[in-house]
């Protein structure tokens, strides 16, 4: 589904170029749940920008869904992010004069999904999340929890073939944060692949694979729980 | 493009920050009201203007003499040059073929008695000719006759004001008059728009000359052009120039002698000094304006980095730069189209208001006509899409992961 060859990523800082991706190689199939976890600056979430088509990269090479990304246009870019991919952000970004539903619907509008229709599918993506009963609530009416729901509902209206999430859990409690997970879980038991950038070890652990991130190289990457010791470098790590 | 949506989204900027976007908005509007305040005022003036004219038909040459200032073929300057019946005949006969002609001589605060009230008015001798030249619309009786001039007949037409401060109410025609002291019969009386003319009296040009002071001058004349284009008549402008110049021994550049003045060829030096007003004021309300559409682009440049995380947001959920193009070049031509609208009808609605009150000699009508509102609608127009252009090439340049970095 999503292949990356040698990719590479540097910054202009005042003095410089700063590498952030220093080739990065990685292959990931569809049906997949993978954590990318890393410390602050090793690149993860730099590495999900390069994913999701929100940012370029100076070399290497992406194949989306087996279509080459590289010199990819804006317009163009839209087009994929809008078609295979759905994006859940650590602070919801919900459009605060929008209720919940028409947050649900906008991708829908730029798909130029007619309107009638766009309120159908999404008050049934806003059921899907239990969320049905907050569908006219602005966001700043909604807890956590519940903008996460409708954010996740948002990516997943243009029934995308990946979900890239950056720290999905970032701004809610451990009660909520596991409520979100495992909306993320049932999204991935549905055939779509889940990628969540995080630093909490036991948000990786709830992933099939973990990829651990170390200064722009790829330094571990297997299955979950076992190729990463989540109470040891992940804890240490983040402080 | 105009959609819902698009229009929700629009209600939202507009109602997030109500202060600004009403200071905004009257930045634009005060510009379209200045502009149609004082287009108003300027076609105002040029009514007035040429209501002014509507004293005189506008083709006619009018003839006029004065005092020689420069010395000519001997002559020393200051001689009073007088013209008299033969330079009339001559000129009508044998120098131009005008239409239509008056000779006219005129006697300024002449006593006019009738029953026990008396005034003071001017006495104007004409002929019969003049009331096509000069445009008098008779209110009642007739016109003065060929008939009257060969019989040198004491009768006379009055204006409007006789009739209020002599007369009081009662009929003046056939009426009997003093005019400094000889008695003439009213035969009509006439009312005009302009700020003269409705306090005169006309008697035929022959009978003044015998009545009066006995003699065949003519102090001005009255030429119509007929249908001639200003070539035909500036032609004629000279004709009769030359004429009286070499018959009067007037040097050529003395102005002040002879002085031959077309009404054509003047109403358009007035066409083209409004022209140079319309097009002055077009450029005072272009730049007020401008001053309001850059208001506009610098509030669409705040919305715009108010916005960034939204934008980019958008663009992350599958936006094209079109959509984020059309979204603020829309919401700054609804600023501007809504605001310079409601100024618009301010405009109006002062000129209005105020056209009542503005009644002047110079001064008529102020209006707005439709196609200074349709290019004010169109100029606004383009404002708006200028002004939320340039914020809005900044919010397409907005990549979507530093719109998401953004605090």
């Amino acid at each position: 589904m999503l292949a990356l060859r040698g990719i590479e990523k540097s910054y202009p800082l005042a003095g410089g170029l700063l590498p952030v991706l220093k080739g990065i190689d990685l292959n990931i199939a569809q049906g997949e749940m993978v954590a990318i976890m890393g410390s602050s600056g090793s690149g993860k979430s730099t590495l999900l920008n390069v994913l999701g088509l929100l940012d370029g990269f100076d070399s290497g090479g992406y194949d989306l869904d087996g279509v080459d990304m590289a010199g990819l246009s804006e317009k163009q870019a839209a087009r994929y992010r809008s078609q295979f991919l759905g994006f859940v952000f650590q602070s919801f970004n919900l459009i605060s004069f929008k209720t919940a539903l028409e947050n649900v619907a906008l991708p829908l509008f730029y798909q130029k999904v007619p309107r009638r229709e766009r309120q159908k599918r999404a008050m049934e993506m806003l059921g899907k999340m239990g969320m049905d009963d907050r569908a006219d609530h602005l966001p700043s009416e909604l807890s956590g929890g519940q903008k996460q729901r409708v954010a996740i509902a948002r990516a997943l209206i243009t029934s995308p073939r990946v979900i890239l999430a950056d720290e999905p859990t970032g701004a809610l409690d451990s009660t909520t944060s596991s409520e979100v997970m495992e909306v993320l879980r049932e999204v991935n038991a549905s055939g779509i692949t889940v990628i969540i950038v995080t630093h909490e070890a036991d948000i990786a652990a709830q992933c099939d694979r973990t990829i651990r991130l170390h200064d722009g190289v790829i330094i571990e990457d297997g299955r979950s729980g076992e190729v990463v010791e989540p109470t040891a470098r992940g804890a240490r790590s983040q402080d | 493009m105009f959609n819902r949506e698009t229009w929700i989204e629009i209600a939202h900027t507009v109602t997030a920050n109500p202060l600004r976007t009403a200071l905004t908005g009257l930045s634009v509007g005060l510009g379209i009201f200045i502009l149609v305040v004082m287009q108003g005022l300027g076609f105002g003036l040029q009514n007035g203007v040429e209501q002014d004219f509507g004293d005189e038909a506008r083709n006619t040459v009018w003839v006029r003499t004065g005092r020689t200032t420069l010395p000519y073929r001997g002559r020393q300057p200051n001689r009073y040059v007088q013209m008299r019946n033969e330079d009339e005949q001559r000129i009508t006969e044998q120098v131009v073929d005008a239409p239509a002609w008056s000779g006219r001589r005129m006697m300024w605060g002449s006593t006019v008695g009738y029953k026990n009230e008396q005034g003071n008015y001017p006495i104007v001798g004409v002929e019969p000719d003049f009331d096509e030249l000069e445009l008098l619309p008779l209110m009642g009786g007739r016109w003065l006759h060929a008939d009257d001039l060969a019989k040198e007949s004491k009768v006379c037409v009055v204006g409007e004001n006789l009739l209020d401060e002599l007369f009081k109410e009662a009929d003046p025609i056939g009426a009997y008059v003093t005019l400094n002291g000889i008695t003439f019969r009213v035969v009509g009386h006439f009312s005009k728009n302009g700020r003269w003319g409705n306090s005169m009296v006309y008697v035929p040009l022959t009978t003044m000359q015998r009545v009066f002071n006995g003699s065949d001058e003519v102090d001005q004349m009255v030429l119509s052009t007929g249908e001639l284009d200003l070539e035909g008549s500036s032609a004629m402008v000279e004709a009769v120039d030359g004429d009286l110049r070499m018959r009067h021994s007037v040097h050529p550049d003395d102005v002040r002698a002879v002085r031959v003045r077309d009404n054509q060829e003047e109403y358009a030096m007035f066409e083209r000094v409004f022209t140079g007003i319309r097009l002055f004021i077009w450029v005072i309300g272009g730049f007020t304006l401008l001053a309001g559409a850059i208001g506009v682009a610098n509030i669409m440049a705040i919305v715009v980095k108010e916005r960034t995380v939204e934008i980019g947001v958008r663009k992350a959920l599958g936006a094209t730069s079109g959509s984020i193009l059309s979204l603020i070049v829309i919401e700054a031509i609804a600023l501007t189209l809504i605001s310079g609208a409601l100024g618009l009808i301010a405009g109006v609605a002062t000129l209005n208001a105020v056209a009542p009150y503005a009644e002047h000699d110079y001064f008529a009508d102020p209006e707005v006509n439709l196609r200074v509102t349709l290019t004010a609608l169109a100029v606004l127009v383009v404002a708006g899409a200028i002004s939320g252009f340039v914020p809005a090439l900044r919010a397409v340049r907005i990549r979507p992961i530093e719109a998401l970095r953004y605090e």
